[in-house]
């Protein structure tokens, strides 16, 4: 028991995010690879079942995928994936809005639910006496979905957005950048949705959605645990196999067109330290360059003996805080971010000026052996590190199932391995290039009290009201 | 790392709290630990696991941020901090690349009670990793660049927090709550106080502090106890004795009435933290406390602040309560962020719980509910390294026992519905409460007749 403050997920979420983005791919270590003892089993509805048994603990986890995320939203309707995630809570036609938690709390689990601009996940994690419990409530919110409760749940994702983002600077840069890196692909807009976009959705649009993308057909199921897999297999073919498929999910077509020259923007937040982020269009898993992409932000952030936490935070000292990140399991290409928070008094521009002398550094020069070795350790580590919890073991057969097959996670390592330092170069040279580059500045304009200063205070960054969180006006 | 990508139902901070609160076992056998001391005194706990070939260790020593002299606010913090710039043969530089190399994690911070040198690796790197940890708390470098360096560092992390406007409401009602005892101020000190700090104060801490005779190592993984045991008592030869005992402080307390300390800001929504003091670790109602507060406000979606505040008036995304039960008694608090204009009302809603819950006798349903939980959720506590090994610290560092796993069920089950209307009268006050909230004043309006006042949808009725 202890102290919850006000909560801030940023850096949770960060870590969870990146534990996933880096840890794909397994060094396997006895040779055998991670996904050698999945079994799977696709229902005749379409459903595709993967189990994995896993005897360390006595707990298992239940996760269910959706293949529906912010992509497949469309303008004036941003957010709605996120909100029919809330919604998923508020009952069906056998048990009591927010009944789910608690029955799954009573058994001694505990369940969550998170959107992604890709998919929407649902999971538990319980004692693996219990696992028949999340089995047939998720079964029975398959089938029997009937909500209640919508203008409340919608008023707790209006302040979920004000929480995250509104009166978070960083994330507000973050939303304002990708909406300028991306024109035409709906990874434009942000997972949680523009505020008014959020209130204008209704119950309908929710239904509607969730009958075209909540079939068993557009869905994955992934446990894993302590547990005969055989005998979940059956539980959960007995439970999952009768429910019935709605209409096909359309196609998603959207393609972000080339990036023609570098584009810049500024924000002016309610804020005391200045940050910027840098954002570059690169190609997801289905390009080998991935690989090389890895590895080049191992090389840039991952550890305190990467380049830009030596050359920022050590030597120049002048950031609070320096990333840089790369997610290949994006479905669309996605984006190689790179991001810092100055300290107080360091102007913005000379802290980009030096990150971008070490994204300069990587296009000029090769990896060093050692360094490049480095980063492949770190890496495999990783993965080793990642199989500790079930629950990251099966959002990643989840994730890759979704991008095309979970034995793609044993092939990771492998193409880590394969890297060379001329690749990195090349992709360094290829991506990481201002013509390829969004660059979005915040610029503080100070945390104050409201009620000073007369008419013209924080009280005009009405942000996310107008749908574009953040521009300059 | 696709940041902006992910949005969750509810904080897994929240769900970690949760977790947190379930500290042991139904059965025996779910976790064999050995005990042993080593010869300089320190406890060392061990459970082997072998399905993984990596390893986890981490050191509990008695150097947490309650032992920060007056007016040095933020000097434990700082010195775990200096303690991983590398050992007197080894650079802060060498020392990272050398980490960083064989892929494994090292770190040293402080808490309130208690700092952590802690480390992750493969088993074929941990040999060595080990012996870079044990140099670093045994033979730290502690140059003055380095400290130098990291307290700027320090002083810039604070100024970064402070934009974030739950920091400033959560160190506020620390500092108001607690005055100048150990617990009442920031683990990470102030921007101030952390400036003054000089070398020798990171070196006289690092020497009082870092005693192994005080220290508790709690090791899990791939290892074999006797190993590790020969290992550390070779690796480990740092300073000996213990560290000298510390006055327990008096409780902190409220005085009668409702204490309300708004700082104005330009936000969108009120951050609220509310409460007064609570209990201590050893305090033997901490077991029925536990089933209060999961019902009250510590059992996420079966909790009745989460059923009111959130699913029924939709005003917050998060709301919880906790007590921060510590080595000394720490708070009891409420934390929520709403819209600026719906604060009045999420606080009488809170503050009206707090008295139901006073006055009427809990449901055998919400009971029956929260000792399932507690009891039952334990195994989700030890699913990995990390848990395992703060589960084992906390046994040894709270005095618990190795059997606590099998007495924690019979704690918990002996609850009464009784039992926590009486520790729900003894121990919350909400007529002598501390309300501290970072919030848009113009539009929030935050005031003690307006809470009183404010509208409560069907307020007054029970949760359940």
């Amino acid at each position: 028991m202890k102290i919850i403050p006000a909560i801030d997920l940023r850096d949770l979420l960060r870590a969870a995010a990146a534990a996933a983005a880096i840890a794909i791919f397994a060094p396997a270590a006895a040779g055998a690879g991670m996904t050698d003892a999945v079994k799977t089993e696709t229902l005749p509805n379409g459903l595709k079942v993967l189990v994995l048994e896993n005897h360390k603990a006595p707990v298992a986890t239940f996760s269910v995928f959706f293949h529906v995320g912010s992509r497949n939203e469309a303008f004036g309707q941003t957010g709605l994936s996120h909100l029919l995630e809330h919604l998923m809570f508020k009952g069906t036609k056998k048990i009591k809005p927010e009944e789910f938690s608690n029955i799954i709390q009573e058994n001694g689990g505990m369940d969550n639910a998170f959107t992604t601009s890709d998919f929407t996940d649902y999971f538990e994690v319980i004692n693996k006496d219990h696992l028949d419990v999340p089995i047939s409530l998720e079964a029975d919110r398959m089938a029997n979905w009937e909500p209640k409760q919508f203008d409340e749940e919608k008023a707790v994702v209006e302040e979920e957005r004000r929480l995250r983002t509104d009166d978070n600077p960083e994330d507000a840069l973050d939303e304002l950048v990708r909406a300028q890196a991306f024109v035409a692909h709906p990874y434009h807009w942000p997972v949680i949705g523009w505020m008014k976009d959020i209130q204008r959705l209704t119950l309908q649009d929710a239904i509607a959605y969730h009958q075209v993308y909540y079939s068993p057909q557009n869905a994955i199921i992934v446990a894993v645990g302590d547990f005969n897999s055989d005998q979940v297999l059956k539980q959960v073919a007995e439970s999952f196999g009768a429910i019935k498929n709605g209409p096909k999910p359309p196609p998603m077509r959207d393609v972000e067109p080339p990036q023609e020259g570098e584009r810049r923007v500024e924000m002016r937040h309610a804020a005391n330290l200045p940050a910027f982020e840098e954002a570059f269009h690169v190609p997801n898993l289905s390009n080998p360059d991935s690989f090389a992409l890895e590895v080049a932000s191992e090389i840039l952030a991952d550890g305190k003996s990467s380049r830009l936490y030596k050359k920022l935070v050590v030597e120049k000292r002048m950031v609070v805080s320096i990333g840089a990140g790369y997610d290949m399991t994006s479905f669309d290409p996605g984006l190689f971010v790179v991001s810092g928070q100055m300290r107080p008094g360091v102007k913005t521009e000379s802290a980009i000026a030096e990150a971008d002398h070490e994204l300069a550094a990587l296009r000029e020069k090769p990896v060093g052996a050692e360094e490049l070795q480095k980063a492949k350790n770190l890496e495999q580590a990783q993965f080793v590190f990642t199989q500790d919890s079930i629950h990251e073991e099966a959002m990643l057969l989840g994730l890759y199932e979704m991008l095309g097959s979970y034995k793609l996670v044993d092939q990771y390592l492998a193409g880590i391995d394969k890297v060379t330092a001329a690749d990195v170069q090349r992709v360094a040279r290829q991506y990481l290039v201002d013509s390829n580059r969004t660059l979005g500045v915040l610029v503080p304009t100070g945390v104050r009290p409201a009620g000073a200063g007369g008419g013209i205070s924080g009280g005009q960054i009405r942000h996310g009201e107008d749908g574009l969180s953040g521009v300059v006006r | 790392m696709n940041a902006a990508g992910i949005s969750l139902r509810t904080s897994m901070a929240a769900a970690a709290a949760l977790i947190a609160v379930a500290a042991a076992a139904p059965k025996a056998n779910a976790l064999e630990i050995k005990r042993m001391t080593l010869s300089n005194g320190a406890v060392l706990l061990v459970s082997e696991e072998h399905q993984l070939p990596m390893v986890t260790l981490s050191i509990a020593f008695d150097a947490g941020s309650r032992r920060d002299p007056a007016g040095k606010a933020g000097l434990a913090s700082l010195t775990a901090h200096c303690l991983s710039q590398g050992t007197r043969e080894l650079s802060a530089a060498d020392f990272n690349q050398k980490v960083d190399f064989m892929g494994s994690a090292v770190s040293v911070d402080a808490g309130r009670d208690w700092a952590n040198a802690s480390l992750t690796s493969l088993t074929k790197y941990e040999a060595e990793t080990l012996h870079l940890l044990a140099g670093i708390v045994t033979d730290p470098g502690l140059r003055d660049a380095d400290i130098e360096r990291k307290r700027t560092e320090q002083v810039a992390g604070i100024k970064a927090e402070e934009e974030r406007p739950g920091y400033p409401a959560t160190v506020k009602f620390t500092r108001s709550l607690f005055g100048d005892a150990p617990y009442g101020h920031p683990v990470e000190g102030y921007a101030d106080s952390v400036a003054k700090l000089t070398a020798e104060d990171v070196r006289s801490f690092y020497r009082d502090h870092y005693k192994l005779g005080s220290a508790v190592i709690a090791v899990t993984g791939d290892v074999h106890a006797d190993e590790i045991k020969v290992l550390l008592e070779k690796q480990l030869s740092g300073i000996r004795g213990a560290v000298a005992s510390q006055p327990v402080p008096p409780p902190p307390s409220v005085a009668p009435g409702l204490h309300l300390n708004v700082i104005d800001r330009n936000v969108t929504q009120a951050n609220v933290i509310l409460g007064f003091g609570g209990i201590e670790r050893s305090n033997p109602d901490y077991y029925r406390l536990q089933v209060m507060n999961y019902i009250l406000g510590g059992g996420g979606f079966s909790s009745r602040l989460v059923k009111v505040v959130r699913s029924r008036e939709g005003l917050a995304y998060s709301v919880g309560s906790g007590f921060s039960a510590g080595k000394f008694a720490g708070a009891f608090s409420v934390g929520l962020e709403t819209k600026n204009a719906s604060a009045n009302q999420a606080i009488k809603l809170v503050l009206d719980q707090i008295r139901e819950i006073q006055e009427k006798p809990v449901s055998d349903e919400e009971l029956d509910g929260a000792k399932k939980y507690l009891i039952g959720s334990f195994p989700l506590s030890i699913d990995r390294q990390s848990g395992i090994a703060s589960f084992m610290l906390g046994v040894e560092l709270n005095g618990l026992g190795l059997d606590y796993a099998d007495k924690f069920p019979k704690l918990i089950q002996a609850v009464t519905k009784e039992d926590v209307q009486k520790v729900a009268r003894t121990y919350l006050h909400p007529d002598s409460v501390l309300i501290v909230a970072v919030a848009n004043q113009r539009e929030a309006a935050i005031a003690d007749a307006a809470i009183a006042q404010a509208g409560g949808g069907a307020a007054g009725a029970p949760a359940h």
